[in-house]
């Protein structure tokens, strides 16, 4: 005989059930209060060679299982750091905190960093939270929408006395980061499959991300660089930034030198879109 | 006999996976053409979607989901419908499917394909949502029938009674899954025979074929492998009654070269009757 569920409650109690973290019968106990565990009977058939329970459990086991996959696919450092085991874990407690609530899979991880630096019991969480920033930056800027990059043409359009009040602006997918901990050797490493990863010992990083040709690059740069370039992204006219960064810079300004070949190098790998003179 | 909604044969295709980006941009291989999972496509501005617009231009395409959640008891997403009738203007998409399921409840998605209870109450609520979507999309929808591991004690109504009822009463399109088909049939103890002749053959737009796992105890639709002949089988039989209808062949897990994919879709043709096999379109 079944027990009298309507449509709603039957799939609200379902829900409960397969997100569950923990064992079908700590589910089936937990979601009682839409379906009492002992009358599971009355809702789910046996078949004949699955009880309801076991049945049940086919979607209650491949729930983590894939928010697993979807996270694994946008943090391969972090769940090389972690191991199977302790990403596995953190994926669970993670997905109970945010899990999905899109069409698509592609933002899930969008809170993995903030969750990170707080979450008990991982190991280095201040180091896996730098490495969630990094491989969060890389996964958003392949999504991100693709613009055209700086041309010579456009360039050589500016005349000279327009570029100390130029105003570069980045391609859409540019991101630029600072960490305290060496997270982008450590994600090459992993993209290599070299393992002599670095420790996670103190040592400053400051990373440019962007897309260019819808490859995702990262771009290793001094602090000084980076300084900069957060500047002209931030939309200072280009005199002003670079004042800035030889009266502030002290030991580490840039000399004209260096300045000339960082921004070559900026505009031949593509992190501007666009400059404005007006 | 052709469907009612006059929707072509496609012929023989396949899914458009990441894995395979490279050599179809690069080889352009004649494959008749391909079905897109919609939601990777929706939310993105990177490869995959320049992918699919090189894609787009030299092959048909038909869209296929897996977020519709038609089947939910949560209001319709009309901001993701949105999307998708945008796609499929981008795309030139033949069709729209996805699956007689729902994926979650209370905001969240479970991204999983979560089996109805086969009632008259899960009936009216399916067909109701189903002609909203319609309306929105402004063109037919193709519901596919599910893979399923578990029975509902309410079910009052068999699946294949369900989906053709349900067809009727939304004037919908049917993507019938043959290897779903089987692999239900294994789990809930049903002849898949009966499923298949019970199916409103002028409403199928669509077939898919694909590999499973057998755990012994069950089977799990996993994409992963060849096609049993038990699935081709009811293939054959499904088109006998259908005549000429686009293919599809599932890899999604394991997913090995493109030639080989296309190779097992190609077995499709020697099930066809051979004075109604088409031609090849694409290359």
């Amino acid at each position: 005989m079944a027990l009298e569920v309507g449509l709603d409650r039957l799939q609200r109690w379902m829900q409960a059930v397969i997100v569950h973290p923990g064992l079908v019968e700590d589910a089936l106990a937990a979601a009682a209060d839409e379906v009492p565990a002992q009358r599971l009977g009355e809702v789910i058939l046996p078949s004949r060679t699955l009880t309801p329970a076991e049945r049940l459990d086919v979607y209650h086991g491949m729930y983590l299982l894939r928010m697993e996959e979807a996270l694994a696919s946008d943090y391969p450092a972090l769940k090389h750091f972690l191991g199977d085991e302790g990403f596995f874990d953190l994926v669970r407690d993670y997905v109970q905190v945010h899990p999905s609530r899109s069409f698509s899979l592609n933002p899930l991880g969008y809170r993995l960093p903030e969750f990170v630096k707080t979450a008990s019991g991982l190991e280095r969480p201040d180091f896996c939270y730098e490495l969630a920033q990094l491989e969060l930056a890389v996964a958003q800027a392949f999504d991100g929408p693709e613009t055209a990059r700086l041309g010579e043409a456009a360039i050589a359009a500016v005349p000279p006395e327009a570029w100390e009040a130029a105003r570069l602006a980045p391609v859409a997918t540019f991101r630029l980061l600072s960490f305290r901990y060496p997270v982008n050797d450590y994600l090459q490493t992993v993209l290599d499959d070299d393992h002599d990863h670095p420790k996670a010992r103190l040592k400053d990083q400051w990373i440019a991300v962007y897309r260019r040709d819808y490859v995702v690059y990262r771009l290793d740069l001094t602090r000084a660089a980076h300084d900069l370039l957060a500047a002209l992204v931030s939309g200072r006219p280009l005199g002003n930034a670079i004042g800035e960064a030889l009266k502030t810079g002290g030991k580490r300004a840039p000399s004209e030198h260096e300045l000339f070949r960082w921004f070559r190098q900026w505009v031949s790998v593509g992190v501007f879109q666009s400059v404005e003179t007006r | 006999m052709f469907n009612r909604f006059s929707l072509p044969d496609l012929g023989v295709g396949i899914g458009l996976r990441t894995v395979h980006f490279g050599e179809i941009l690069a080889k352009k291989p004649p494959i008749d053409w391909f079905e897109v999972l919609s939601e990777n496509f929706l939310d993105t501005g990177g490869r995959p979607l320049y992918v699919l617009d090189q894609v787009a231009e030299r092959y048909p395409v038909a869209l296929h989901g897996v977020s519709m959640s038609i089947g939910s008891t949560d209001p319709i997403d009309f901001a993701y419908l949105g999307k998708l009738k945008e796609l499929a203007r981008r795309t030139r998409a033949h069709w729209i499917s996805d699956h007689l399921c729902w994926t979650g409840v209370m905001g969240r998605n479970t991204h999983d394909l979560l089996p109805m209870p086969y009632t008259e109450e899960a009936l009216r609520h399916t067909a109701g949502r189903v002609r909203q979507v319609q309306d929105f999309l402004e063109r037919p929808l193709a519901l596919e029938n599910p893979s399923s591991y578990v029975e509902f004690a309410a079910s009052s109504i068999s699946e294949w009674e369900f989906l053709a009822r349900l067809a009727e009463d939304a004037d919908c399109a049917l993507l019938l899954d043959v290897n779903n088909v089987y692999v239900s049939s294994f789990n809930h103890g049903f002849d898949p025979a009966v499923y298949i002749d019970a199916i409103p053959a002028d409403r199928v737009v669509q077939f898919h074929v694909a590999g499973h796992t057998n755990k012994g105890t069950h089977i799990i639709d996993t994409h992963s492998d060849h096609a049993i002949p038990e699935v081709w089988e009811l293939y054959r039989r499904a088109w006998a009654r259908t005549g000429p209808t686009a293919t599809l062949y599932e890899w999604d897990e394991d997913i090995p070269e493109l030639s080989v994919v296309h190779a097992e879709a190609l077995l499709a043709r020697g099930h066809r009757e051979p004075q109604r096999a088409t031609g090849t379109h694409g290359a």
